[in-house]
């Protein structure tokens, strides 16, 4: 039984970080235009940086591992620049400095997120099914 | 002496005592009704049932897992449980001194990294539909030892009503 709630406890990690990543991603999309931020800087794209939870699979115990968000960095590529003179944020040379974020990259992130995040669902209904089987045995 | 056997095999003349039934006992030659006594057969479908979970939780690791840079899908393997039993049961120990004798008991299934799959170039190598079959393979195979499972506890309790 441990085994089983285990396994649900490693998909349910799973869908707390794919929703994490969805949020980030959808952060970014969001900002994408934002060119002041609270450090008077344009907005950093973000990223989720996700980590294997510890598991010790030399243990001969037989468990599923999670998966936890280890870190959200920002993407420390340089900023777009679009020549928009009349912007107040321009430059003395009428450059305007926009955010990192590629809009269709997060799109795509967001999909493989979506995807992720419905796997692990199927995963969490399948093992709620075996532990729906085995208490049919006390009926 | 009357039979104390609680489980229906061969007709039973030898008297033989109750722990025999449930395994522990020793295994008397040309006896052919031991694996198919109840014990032997419940314990082989709560085995099976094991195996289905501990299947099933690895695979759902491996969903868990599967953005995660660098992880490499996992997977229990049974066949080398399975030769190791083969082998140690192909050579009685008769004497507390051989070598190799039950004592060392039956060899654990291990969780290892599966070789030959495509790797992505974040390094991870988890496949969505062979994780999700892994998966759906495993229910099916607990739930065949559930029901059949089920159905000897049926009879069990068919037997202790007294077929009422």
């Amino acid at each position: 039984m441990s085994t089983l709630i285990g396994a649900i406890n490693a998909s349910a990690s799973a869908l707390d970080a794919q929703r994490a990543r969805m949020e980030v991603a959808v952060s970014n999309m969001a900002n994408a235009e934002s060119t002041r931020g609270a450090d008077g800087q344009p907005y950093r794209r973000r990223e989720v940086v996700l980590a294997t939870k510890d598991h010790d699979a030399m243990s001969g115990h037989i468990e599923a591992a999670g998966v936890e968000v280890a870190a959200v960095v920002e993407d420390q590529a340089p900023f777009r620049r679009r020549f928009e003179p009349s912007h107040p944020d321009a430059d003395a040379d009428g450059f305007v400095a926009v955010p990192n974020v590629d809009v269709p990259e997060e799109m795509v992130d967001m999909l493989g997120a979506a995807r992720a995040y419905q796997a692990n669902l199927t995963a969490i209904g399948l093992i709620r099914d075996t532990v729906q089987k085995a208490l049919e045995l006390g009926k | 002496m009357p039979c104390t056997c609680v489980t229906r095999h061969l007709p039973c003349t030898s008297g033989a005592p109750l722990d025999r039934v449930f395994g522990s006992g020793h295994v008397t030659e040309g006896q052919v009704g031991d694996i198919f006594s109840d014990a032997a057969i419940t314990a082989a479908l709560g085995r099976q049932m094991t195996r289905a979970v501990q299947r099933q939780a690895v695979a759902a690791g491996n969903l868990a897992n599967l953005d995660t840079p660098g992880y490499r899908t996992r997977e229990v393997r049974f066949d080398d449980a399975l030769n190791a039993e083969l082998g140690g049961s192909a050579m009685a120990a008769t004497d507390a001194r051989h070598f190799g004798s039950a004592a060392t008991g039956p060899a654990l299934p291990a969780e290892e990294e599966v070789a030959g799959l495509a790797t992505r170039r974040d390094g991870n190598n988890v496949q969505l539909d062979r994780e999700l079959l892994s998966m759906g393979r495993a229910s099916a195979d607990f739930s065949a030892a559930q029901t059949v499972l089920a159905a000897k506890f049926r009879l069990v309790r068919y037997a202790i009503n007294e077929g009422r």
